[in-house]
């Protein structure tokens, strides 16, 4: 049996089991990592980068992501400093540049307090996220989809362009998917998230753990959903 | 060859080896290295082997084709010993002469002599050539001293008495210690302590250990790793035993670029050797000690130089780092407690073992020991691989041993630690090559590739070439380094196209802060330095970029507005003329450049003879 651990996130103790996710836990404990890679009950990759905390070991702090952080005892991370806070504002505006049309991606924008971006708009339909790869080789054990290509060449792919045999129609990587939420349908700001989206960061900035029932918390389970008496999406 | 069975056997077989060696009464060594041989070397050494035989010299003299000796632009190049003389730019036709006059009666042929581009002398022994005085040789000697294909020839300079020495006397605790009290550190860029890694390695737990030998160098201008296992892979072989014996690994392995064709070919070369003699496989000198190694060759991702890539490159899959909260050393390659060290902290393994820690430690600076190569490229007078004390400062390499910048120009600043290393400016030229100085000064000691740039240079543009690969070679996995770096590059981009605004800068300094601190390898957290450093050294050229539309060193095309000939300095040569590819150059009553046939290249300033050229 694991053996029983505290960590401490944001100040506040909580009781888990040596080398559990951290990012899940502190999620458990109904504090807020804002994170989009990261599929419950799906190998942690580390990719997106938005749940990234800080590690404080003595003087030293160290900014790593929490979904491949693996509890100690002992172990003190900061979710909500000062530099996570800016660290993770400019890497959401990366993504929110790369490919604003979802409703996940500016629910995500907004609860980190970005309403627009300072770089172009690209409009792109795929953040990289690799939420289907993972679905499809860890859960349906089928791996028919792959990340292809290194830096911009890098896209999702299917074997050799075909859909082989394994691949069971099951859908669920459109499930998992932000990309495939529709967008609200606030009038859209140039350069930035919709205005409608945009209103609610006045109160994360004000509460920054405060919870904006995003769309991605809401399709895929977030606790924070549960705890509301919400169920997830139908 | 035969199995050696035990110390002793190795021993003899070495005195035996030596006495063979002083049967040649002359020795011609000529280098082998990947740039010689892109200097035509090959055609030169038959020749010369021929040339040998047919002048009846064969009983007397002994021709050996080396490792790259360093000096690479002077190639193809013969020292011959005893008498210490060094030829450079050979062709076959110097080949006769050579074995006539100097190996038959010791003349010295002056024509073929190096001359040095700084004080014009001409210098007739190698040893007195400034650019080798000058450097602390203790790994690159021994690439002059042996033919890489032959392990006889590193057996007979002392090869394998290290291991030797670790397999009869020391235990492996006794081993880490010395190499921790050697105070070596990694050579690969980061700096970690290798006595310690080790420590941490053997204390793991797990079923398997492996060692592994990173040679998967690819930043741009760099060669140290390549040149070291090209031409001495026994000595990262003795030190990948040696190191397997102390954290107790059965199992090692090499990963080499394929682009190294020659390195791949030589260590695959030496370990069937080193397999035949006993010295690898199942209890290696007689000791209950096993180990071998397999050579896996690399792709070319630069990304696969960092370590979690390369192990999962190493097990067959995509070459991408994994999170690093859990360390090599504990879970690496199959999950197994792994150690990963670059070729050259291998290399330096033995050396240490046979002179003893304190022989290492007394080199170098307080936290920096021994000696570091560097791959000396750029606008200097001597380039190539240059190894040097720890400590030595940038100027003393740069213009004791580089000899300074070519054609009279001055230089502007150094580019060290490969792509996501920094650029440091001609005011800083005082600091040592330590790795902590290097850091604080914004730029890093990387595995030692060292870019000189003179005034032509303009940093903006560096800045921007340096994005441009990392953005090609950034694996793609994580946000901050794939969307990071190529915002990154667009912002550059702009600069340099004469569409940047002041805010941009401040979003690169920014930007730059989130792709250090949210990145998740080393690839994405050095990757802003190129740019971290020269807005810090250089920050005026940046903004003449954006607020004055105009690029200092001209070479950005966009902001070049044309190039004009005075009429009064211009001596009509039509150098001008000739050179240029767009037909700008109008030829009439004396010369003149049409402003809209002109693309900027800027070919006739370079051709032209008398300066008459300037950019307006």
């Amino acid at each position: 049996m694991a053996k029983r651990v505290t960590i401490t996130v944001d100040g506040a103790a909580i009781d888990t089991y040596e080398g559990a996710n951290v990012l899940e836990t502190a999620l458990e404990a109904g504090i807020c990592i804002p994170n989009l890679c990261h599929i419950p009950g799906v190998s942690p990759i580390g990719a997106c980068r938005v749940c990234i905390v800080e590690v404080v070991e003595g003087d030293r702090r160290r900014m790593t992501a929490s979904c491949t952080l693996e509890a100690e005892d002992g172990m003190v991370v900061e979710a909500h400093s000062e530099a996570v806070l800016r660290a993770r504002r400019n890497i959401v505006e990366l993504i929110l540049a790369e490919a604003p049309n979802s409703r996940a991606i500016q629910d995500l924008a907004a609860r980190v307090g970005v309403t627009r971006s300072r770089y172009p708009l690209r409009n792109k339909d795929c953040i990289l996220c690799g939420r289907c790869v993972r679905v499809c080789d860890e859960i349906w054990q089928s791996r028919s989809l792959g990340l292809v290509g290194r830096g911009g060449d890098r896209h999702v792919a299917l074997p050799f362009d075909t859909r082989p045999d394994l691949c069971k129609r099951c859908n669920n990587c459109i499930q998992v998917c932000p990309m495939t939420i529709t967008p609200c349908p606030g009038p859209m700001t140039e350069g930035g998230i919709c205005a409608l989206c945009a209103s609610q960061v006045s109160m994360v900035e004000d509460i920054p753990d405060t919870c904006i029932m995003c769309e991605l918390g809401r399709g895929f389970q977030c606790t924070r959903w549960q705890m509301v008496g919400l169920d997830a999406r139908v | 060859m035969h199995r050696l069975q035990d110390p002793v056997a190795l021993a003899s077989f070495r005195d035996a080896l030596q006495r063979e060696r002083t049967r040649f009464e002359t020795t011609v060594t000529m280098c082998a290295g990947t740039a010689c041989r892109a200097c035509g070397c090959l055609p030169v050494a038959t020749a010369m082997a021929e040339e040998i035989e047919r002048q009846g010299l064969a009983e007397k003299v002994g021709l050996r084709l080396t490792g790259c000796h360093g000096f690479c632009e002077q190639g193809p190049l013969v020292i011959i010993d005893p008498l210490g003389v060094f030829y450079c730019h050979l062709t076959e036709a110097d080949v006769p002469d050579i074995v006539a006059r100097t190996l038959k009666s010791g003349e010295v042929i002056t024509d073929l002599l190096y001359t040095d581009p700084v004080c014009g002398e001409v210098v007739t022994r190698e040893s007195d050539i400034p650019f080798y005085a000058a450097q602390d040789r203790c790994l690159l000697a021994d690439n002059r001293r042996l033919s890489p294909t032959s392990i006889e020839d590193y057996i007979a300079v002392g090869g394998y008495s290290a291991l030797a020495k670790v397999l009869t006397g020391l235990t492996p605790e006794a081993v880490i210690e010395e190499i921790a009290a050697s105070g070596l550190r990694g050579r690969g860029g980061g700096g970690y302590p290798t006595g310690r890694k080790w420590a941490q390695a053997r204390a793991a737990t797990g079923q398997d250990r492996y060692v592994i030998c990173n040679a998967d160098e690819g930043d741009p201008g760099a060669y140290m790793d390549r040149s070291v296992l090209e031409g001495n892979p026994h000595s990262v072989l003795e030190g990948m035993l040696i190191g397997a014996y102390a954290i107790g690994a059965g199992k090692g392995y090499v990963y080499v670029r394929n682009e190294y064709p020659l390195a791949v070919t030589h260590i695959r070369r030496a370990i069937d050797d080193a397999r035949e003699c006993g010295l690898l496989g199942k209890g290696i000198l007689g000791s209950d000690f096993d180990f071998d190694v397999m050579v896996a060759r690399g792709g070319g991702a630069f990304v696969c130089g960092e370590s979690t890539a390369l192990m999962a490159s190493l097990q067959g899959e995509v070459g991408e780092p994994r999170a690093k909260d859990i360390h090599t050393v504990e879970r690496g390659y199959l999950d197994q407690p792994t150690c990963l060290n670059n070729v050259e902290t291998w290399a330096n393994v033995p050396q240490i073992i046979q002179k003893g820690a304190p022989w290492f430690a007394a080199k170098g600076t307080e936290k920096s020991k021994g000696t570091k190569i560097f791959a000396l490229t750029g606008h200097v007078k001597n380039t190539g691989l240059v190894e040097v004390e720890m400590g030595t400062t940038l100027r003393e390499i740069i213009y004791d041993i580089g000899g300074g910048a070519q054609d009279g120009k001055s230089i502007k600043a150094v580019q060290t630690g490969g792509p996501s290393g920094g650029c440091v400016p001609v005011s800083q030229f005082d600091l040592p090559v330590d790795y902590e100085a290097l850091s604080a000064a914004g730029s890093m000691m990387g595995s030692g590739g060292m870019v000189v740039m003179d005034e032509s240079a303009c940093m903006v543009d560096v800045a921007r070439y340096f994005m441009a690969f990392l953005k090609d070679e950034s694996c793609g996995k994580c946000v901050p380094c794939r969307i990071g770096t190529d915002r990154m590059f667009e912002i550059l981009t702009d600069f340099t196209e004469g569409r940047g605004t002041m805010e941009q800068l401040e979003t690169l300094k920014d930007l730059a802060w989130t792709v250090s601190a949210g990145s998740l390898c080393a690839l994405g957290k050095t990757a802003p330095n190129p740019v971290l450093s020269t807005l810090r050294y250089f920050q005026g050229e940046y903004e003449a970029h954006i607020k004055d539309r105009r690029c200092p060193a001209g070479v950005c095309k966009a902001l070049v507005v044309g190039f004009v000939i005075d009429q009064d300095a211009c001596v009509q040569c039509g150098a001008c003329f000739e050179e240029c590819p767009h037909g700008a150059v109008i030829e009439d009553d004396g010369y003149r450049i049409d402003q809209g046939l002109c693309e900027h290249c800027g070919l006739c300033v370079d051709a032209c003879l008398s300066e008459a050229i300037s950019k307006v």
